[in-house]
């Protein structure tokens, strides 16, 4: 076989890759690894039903995202600052600074596993992963690096194997799936809102309509915007559940049979959720399941410090590329280099067992933040003067407001629970 | 009056009183400020809002008695007159602060933090937008912290009659008449990278607003996917008008991309000549020297003088971009020779052209590959290569900047602003 040709084709292949794809891809990340993997692990085949609504609410605002980018030419960002003023754009985009770095945290986190299950330091893995990014986005082409992560990302084809391969309860994975049901176990709630928050994580949207802005792409290329952005959306969701699956299979149905507990999320280890992949790769489960975050965590650490650095000096009018010195744009390498740094130094400080909880945690903040700025982009999309006759039909307003609900009523319920004291995990 | 310099922020949210007999009335807070004339150079500012309980009135220039250091906003009488609808005035704040316009001096098109006013001959005028960090730490207030953050800040003023609005400044005008004559003082090629930041409706009300001349030279400079959605949105009558102004192979490529019903009635709104041609371009491929080459040049006939030619050449060069060859032809357009301008200043006003014509001409095909065309002129150190049919007729010439365009990669023009940047800066002060 000729490698340069299928190199090339492969490349071509690539070139056609949407902002819809890769988004998808860059959602995959190390929190999503972590959350549907507890949530199989813990809860098994009944939380897959969730994934339905969520396919519908995760095409829908990142149509609406992506819409807004083709429309009216700018970002997210830029939206905000224009319909809202420089206050609320500047709560909005300290929110977006301080969520973006814990996430990056739980990439670095996701990095640190790795080095834990090879049996290497994290004192000496995270910082040198903190290198390995700066060289990336400085040293080489943004598209080429974002390529190589999203082949990489076919890795996580390999849940979908070990689903099928651990030979799950077929009947209970379309049960599951199509009939709603709930736990009454602890940490059902703040599962499904950690599910939520990794799956329509905010960032995406701010990613997905800078890319999109970014590609050119007018009122013209709606229809390509929207098949990347179902396309991508759907094969992102079929990775998830197919994680769930393998972890029912495996994790959940074990406890069932051996009468365990069921997980400790607050106690969990990353290393434990390896077992999903066994049934594929029997001895070598924790080693690919170490590779898998590791290209995880490497891809969103690289790429979601350089976005959040990008939408905020787009929100504020300040320099931004990554071709020019330091002395050219100070901001934006400023934000860049901080939340690298702060997020790498978070993974240092916590204690090495609370690593999973942060991570998982940290999608459920990201859950719980949605709602707003869903609002925002609701008022935003329906403003004539923006969008011209491109405003929310009825349909997707009322998917819209309904997740932004929804989810915001789950985040209230979910708070007020853990202030009360009845339920958490 | 005693207004000071300063910026607009620095207003906003101050309280409005009316004093009257000792007694101070409370009417308000200052929200905003109205322009009339917002397509002058340095636009006067006729009014401030003054927004209280019962809605948003005007409290005209006139009517202000004092700015006092504590703040407060002196009134001779209590604002009476209801705020016009949006789309009747230009509001300062409403419609300018935190939107995108072009600095037409800088050449990027960036976002107005907040504005800076200043007090000449007697009126208070717009004089400059502030684009820079300060700006957004004033306007979120920060107190003395602040102040002192912004003292040390470096700052970052367009002056107003660099900006170009990319929204409409005076909505009962059609045009932006401000932005036209400022945009159109850009290079065409930072013109064109500016438009390819824009929204697809703000790129093609930017392309309505510039007179055709203009709209053609920025137009050349885009890619095709940008020009063909400002051509579907500017309406056929405008559309043709502007490709008629285009380098013959621009407009052959741009008119090559579109669908051929479209092509056909772009073509039947031009001139008969031009369409003519147009249409025989249209026809070749765009990689080779047919779909490279303009039809664009100089001609002349052998027995014309040398002194006749460069009256010739003075009539017709307003029209005609590339005049540095002329191309000796007879008839029936076969082409005998050619001359470099050089040659034909440096000769005898009364010789003949055949007798200073360098007759032995390298010349191409029309459907030989570009990257050949470009080779071909390289090792000939030519500005142009004249392209022939089998019979040795003259159809075109390729010049040398198209030549390079064709054989760059794309990669490598996307990083050329960054080199250019510097050196367009020293040009303006030689100026």
């Amino acid at each position: 076989m000729n490698i340069r040709r299928w190199w090339r084709r492969a490349l071509i292949l690539f070139a056609v890759l949407g902002p819809g794809f890769v988004t998808a891809s860059a959602g995959n990340d190390v929190g999503g690894i972590a959350t549907y993997s507890a949530a199989g692990a813990k809860f098994g085949y009944i939380v897959l039903w969730t994934l339905v609504p969520l396919t519908v609410s995760l095409i829908v605002v990142q149509e609406m995202a992506g819409r807004m980018g083709a429309v009216t030419g700018q970002g997210l960002a830029g939206l905000i600052r224009e319909n809202f003023g420089i206050r609320l754009t500047f709560i909005a985009m300290a929110a977006l600074f301080f969520i973006n770095t814990g996430i990056t945290a739980t990439e670095f986190a996701g990095i640190a596993a790795w080095a834990q299950i090879l049996n290497l330091s994290r004192y000496i893995v995270v910082p040198l992963a903190t290198v390995v990014v700066f060289l990336l986005v400085l040293r080489l082409s943004n598209k080429i690096v974002e390529r190589v992560f999203v082949v990489f990302s076919l890795i996580y084809l390999s849940y979908v194997v070990s689903g099928i391969e651990a030979k799950p309860d077929w009947g209970a994975v379309v049960h599951g799936t199509l009939v709603p049901a709930f736990s009454p176990e602890a940490g059902f709630l703040v599962t499904v809102v950690g599910l939520i928050g990794t799956t329509i994580s905010p960032y995406m949207q701010f990613f997905l309509q800078s890319a999109v802005v970014d590609k050119g792409s007018g009122p013209r290329d709606l229809f390509n915007v929207r098949a990347d952005i179902v396309v991508g959306s759907f094969l992102g969701i079929v990775i998830a559940g197919f994680m769930i699956i393998a972890n029912a299979a495996t994790i959940h149905h074990a406890s069932l049979i051996s009468h365990k507990p069921p997980l400790d999320i607050d106690s969990a280890q990353a290393v434990d959720f390896a077992l999903a992949l066994q049934p594929l790769a029997g001895k070598f489960a924790a080693d690919l399941f170490a590779f898998g975050i590791l290209n995880a965590g490497l891809f969103t650490a690289t790429v979601l410090p350089l976005a959040t650095a990008f939408i905020i000096c787009e929100a504020f009018g300040l320099e931004a590329a990554v071709d020019r010195r330091w002395s050219e744009a100070p901001f934006f390498y400023g934000l860049f280099a901080s939340s690298i740094v702060l997020g790498a130094g978070l993974v240092l400080l916590l204690p090495a067992d609370k690593l999973f909880a942060f991570t998982f945690y940290a999608q459920v903040m990201q859950g719980a933040v949605l709602p707003l700025e869903l609002v925002l982009m609701l008022i935003i999309i329906n403003r004539k003067r923006v969008m011209g006759k491109y405003v929310n039909t009825r349909t997707v307003n009322i998917i819209a407001w309904a997740t932004a609900i929804v989810i915001g009523g789950l985040a209230i319920v979910y708070v007020v629970q853990s202030i009360f004291g009845l339920g958490g995990s | 009056m005693t207004f000071h310099d300063g910026f607009l922020s620095e207003m906003i949210g101050r309280k409005a009183v009316v004093d009257t007999a000792g007694r101070r009335l409370a009417v308000g807070r200052i929200t905003d400020f109205v322009v009339e004339h917002p397509d002058d150079t340095f636009p006067k500012i006729d009014a401030l809002v003054i927004k209280s309980s019962s809605g948003k009135h005007l409290a005209p220039i006139g009517s202000i008695v004092d700015f006092e250091s504590d703040g407060k906003l002196i009134l001779r009488d209590v604002p009476s007159r209801v705020a016009p609808p949006d789309d009747e005035a230009l509001y300062l704040v409403e419609d300018l602060f935190d939107k995108q316009i072009v600095d037409v001096d800088g050449r990027k098109v960036v976002r107005i933090n907040d504005i800076e006013v200043a007090r000449t001959g007697g009126a208070l005028r717009v004089v400059a937008a502030d684009i820079g960090f300060g700006g957004i730490v004033r306007r979120l207030g920060g107190g003395s912290l602040g102040r002192n953050l912004v003292d040390r800040l470096p700052r970052a003023l367009i002056a107003w009659d660099n900006v170009a609005p990319l929204h409409d400044l005076n909505p009962t005008q059609i045009q932006l008449s401000v932005s036209d004559s400022r945009l159109a003082r850009l290079h065409p090629s930072d013109l064109a990278e500016i438009i390819g930041d824009l929204s697809a409706r703000d790129a093609a009300r930017v392309v309505a607003s510039l007179d055709d001349e203009t709209a053609a030279d920025a137009l050349e400079h885009l890619d095709a996917e940008t020009q063909r959605s400002i051509i579907d949105d500017l309406g056929h009558e405008r559309a043709a008008d502007i490709i008629e102004e285009m380098d013959s192979d621009d407009a052959a490529d741009l008119l090559g991309d579109l669908p051929p019903e479209q092509q056909e009635r772009l073509l039947r709104e031009m001139d008969a000549a031009t369409a003519e041609d147009l249409r025989e371009l249209v026809a070749y491929d765009e990689s080779t020297a047919g779909g490279l080459m303009t039809t664009d040049y100089m001609w002349i006939y052998p027995h014309r003088t040398v002194a006749a030619t460069i009256a010739k050449i003075r009539d017709l060069a307003p029209e005609t971009e590339f005049i540095y060859y002329l191309y000796v032809t007879d008839e029936t357009e076969k082409l005998l020779g050619v001359l470099s301008l050089r040659t034909l200043l440096l000769s005898a006003p009364d010789d003949l052209i055949h007798t200073v014509m360098e007759s032995d001409v390298v010349s191409v095909l029309p459907d030989v590959k570009a990257t050949e065309v470009a080779s071909t002129i390289a090792r000939y150190d030519l500005l142009a290569c004249p392209v022939l049919d089998e019979e040795g007729k003259m159809l075109g010439i390729v010049t040398v900047d198209d030549a390079i365009d064709a054989i760059i990669p794309e990669r490598l023009k996307k990083q050329l602003p960054r080199f250019t940047k510097r050196h367009r800066h020293e040009r303006i002060e030689h100026v």
